[in-house]
């Protein structure tokens, strides 16, 4: 297989976005605000969608370029539009109140992550000089900080986001990793993604009528 | 073949179908156990032409079923037989008496047969990136199911279980991307590529080190849709809350299906890494979800969470089972497999009936089962003897089986240990089901008391009910006294397929 090397052009811009999409993940942490987690998803899923470009063209991958129009379609446009119009238009959600660690807890726990992350990856697993060896730390630093904001935040939207962030992170390290991946399969988690935040949407509607706020938190009924 | 292949897959389909088509509870029902039943003997006919040795392959090994693969789909088709003739009569009551409007019942069969289907389908895929798409779509497909009765608790069960699961099968997903990863010194232009018999072939090319990280990231990922501790919190809430028959094929059917995925992956790992990593990683998280199970089940409390427990703590032993490894071992292992899930899914099914009885899910509300409803209280009483090891049952033979499995590897402390903890699930299982299946009817009659009359609208739908039982049982016995030859054979070429 081939490997990008960190030093190339396209490797230096895979490098730059996937640092970028680690802070949009952690800008997504920081915040308080539902419709600033939407925005930080929707721009990191554009720089997502920059970088399968930048691999497409190093690769020369018609594939390649189908998934970045179908991130760029699919999670930069319409989850973001559909997560405004349909949870937090309806819903007449704002601030987000129940999370379990203030923000500045949660950023040093993020930033802790992201070390972790370097240390496990970056020595054994990867030969250095390539562009994987950059980005692979950081796209297991970004599904790190998305698990992270599921763990903190109590609200179902925000676990929501989480989970989309999680998402993106495993494919920035596929498209760096494996970019040859079998694209049916591609094709496919795109579909899985789609139908699960329709599902998603469902239940955080379905349960925010019937609690006068859906957060996780406040689900007490059930212990596990 | 290939067309073989493709019919077990979509046969549940028919429930679906027969639903969309605006037919009622029963008869949608019926479609799917006929559907079920056609899955199970496409499967068996498959099991005997694979004895030949060659494995069904197709389409650059999108579609690959071998004796494993054959085995799994035999269970999961058997289960959602079984889960199909409980809906008859449970889904049926419960559409009678208005406790289901018509379009939860055309959504639950819809789901019901797709979510089947999908397990079904990823039995037979050789490719791991698809295996990760339908595994995660019959997470999405049986969310549906949990959430079906619209409750407060049933919509956040409902959630905990989408959510937890998802975020696990994508953790798995970012294994499989490092199983890819480690193959990279192998042409990996094909979709070939990442199907698991080209990677276990060409095992001895792959990076050790991504590997491992590949194999962990998997076990914890698919673990997740397993149940095992520390990842199960979801599965008693979703087991609680799903309908019954619902509950039966969660965990008998998607457990199974999840734990089919971490032995794929165990069998590559095995080829690259040999039995230590492995049979570490399996050994932790098998005796974490043993204990974590076992002492849950001895709180007293919701009988449909005592069985999900119980479910954790099975999942357990075949994961013990898995680590202890050797021809025994995975022969235990998958005849773990199969024994649970007839004895799980003939208690779910009880559950059922004593709901729609008792109108309650406490065990402390039930009491004098034996005595009201002797045939489910018999059913109940036998199956749990069955779950919890007791002979002649299946169930009995697969324990004793990884135990001596635990012995031939040398050190008695893990078997020892395992005995243990079987004995204090048997404690806390039987004390709870003691108290339902004796005495007399609940004394104060509170809110739970039962039912007077039938909550079917008549004999014949109550006569259903007793089918599934009855066939579950059954088998489970025979597989107690006697293996038969064929299943033999199935059984000792899969555990050489794992290594």
């Amino acid at each position: 297989m081939q490997y990008l090397s960190a030093s190339s052009t396209a490797g230096v811009l895979l490098d730059l976005a996937g640092a970028a999409i680690l802070l949009l993940a952690f800008a997504c942490l920081a915040s308080k605000l539902f419709n600033r987690y939407v925005v930080y998803y929707g721009a990191q899923s554009w720089v997502l969608s920059f970088a399968a470009g930048t691999s497409a063209a190093a690769f020369h991958s018609t594939e390649l370029w189908i998934l970045a129009g179908l991130t760029l379609a699919i999670k930069g446009t319409a989850i973001p539009v559909a997560a405004r119009r349909v949870l937090m238009a309806r819903l007449a959600l704002r601030r987000d109140a129940a999370m379990s660690a203030g923000l500045s807890t949660s950023l040093v726990a993020g930033g802790a992550l992201t070390a972790f992350a370097y240390l496990v990856t970056r020595p054994v697993l990867l030969p250095h000089g390539t562009a994987a060896a950059a980005v692979v730390p950081l796209s297991t630093a970004v599904i790190l900080l998305g698990a992270l904001t599921m763990v903190l935040r109590r609200h179902t939207v925000a676990q929501l986001i989480g989970w989309l962030i999680v998402e993106n992170g495993v494919f920035l390290g596929a498209i760096t990793l494996v970019a040859t991946f079998p694209f049916i399969v591609e094709a496919a988690i795109f579909l899985d993604i789609v139908a699960g935040v329709l599902i998603m949407i469902v239940f955080v509607s379905g349960l925010t009528r019937q609690l006068a706020q859906a957060s996780a938190g406040e689900l007490k009924e059930l212990r596990g | 073949m290939t067309a073989l292949g493709i019919i077990i897959a979509l046969a549940p389909l028919t429930g679906s179908a027969a639903a969309l088509a605006g037919a009622r509870a029963r008869f949608s029902a019926l479609a799917l156990a006929a559907g079920a039943a056609a899955a199970l003997g496409g499967t068996i006919t498959l099991l005997v032409m694979l004895s030949g040795g060659r494995p069904l392959e197709g389409w650059d090994g999108f579609l690959y079923a071998d004796s494993l693969s054959g085995f799994f789909l035999m269970t999961v088709s058997g289960v959602t037989l079984l889960a199909a003739l409980g809906s008859v009569s449970y889904i049926g009551a419960q559409e009678d008496n208005g406790e289901l409007s018509s379009f939860q019942v055309k959504l639950y069969f819809t789901f019901f047969g797709a979510f089947a289907a999908l397990m079904l389908a990823s039995l037979e895929s050789g490719n791991l990136g698809l295996l990760f798409v339908l595994i995660e779509a019959s997470t999405l497909v049986s969310a549906a199911l949990v959430g079906l009765e619209g409750r407060a608790r049933s919509l956040e069960a409902a959630w905990k279980y989408v959510i937890i699961s998802s975020l696990g099968v994508t953790i798995a997903l970012a294994g499989t991307l490092f199983l890819f990863y480690s193959a990279s010194t192998l042409h990996t232009g094909s979709n070939l590529a990442l199907t698991w018999p080209y990677l276990l072939k060409h095992a001895a090319a792959l990076t050790p080190q991504s590997l491992r990280l590949a194999f962990l990231l998997a076990t914890v990922g698919y673990g997740t849709k397993v149940g095992l501790a520390p990842m199960h919190t979801w599965l008693p809430d979703a087991h609680s809350e799903a309908p019954s028959p619902a509950s039966a094929m969660l965990s008998a059917a998607l457990l199974n299906t999840g734990m089919y995925a971490i032995i794929r992956f165990l069998a590559i790992a095995h080829a690259r890494l040999g039995g230590t990593y492995p049979r570490a990683v399996l050994l932790s998280f098998g005796f974490a979800s043993i204990v974590i199970g076992a002492l849950l089940m001895v709180r007293k409390g919701n009988f449909k969470r005592l069985f999900a427990y119980s479910s954790v703590e099975h999942m357990g032993i075949i994961a013990v089972a898995l680590g202890f490894g050797g021809a025994l071992g995975l022969y235990g292992a998958l005849l773990q497999v199969l024994t649970h899930a007839l004895a799980k899914a003939v208690l779910f099914l009880t559950s059922g009936d004593v709901s729609l009885r008792y109108k309650t899910r406490e065990a402390g509300d039930v009491s004098g089962l034996l005595a009201a409803v002797p045939v489910t209280g018999g059913a109940l009483l036998l199956g749990s003897f069955a779950v919890l090891g007791s002979p002649p049952f299946g169930v009995f033979l697969s324990e004793l089986t990884i135990v001596r499995a635990g012995f031939a590897r040398g050190s008695p402390v893990f078997p020892l240990l395992l005995l243990a903890l079987l004995g204090v699930a048997f404690f806390g299982f039987a004390r709870t089901i003691t108290g339902m299946v004796t005495g007399g009817p609940p004394r104060p009659a509170p809110a739970a008391a039962p039912v007077p009359g039938s909550p079917y609208r008549d004999r014949a739908t109550a006569a259903v009910t007793v089918v599934p039982l009855v066939l579950g049982l059954t088998v489970l016995l025979v597989l107690g006294l006697w293996i038969p030859a064929g299943l033999d054979t199935v059984l000792a070429h899969s555990a050489t397929v794992i290594g």
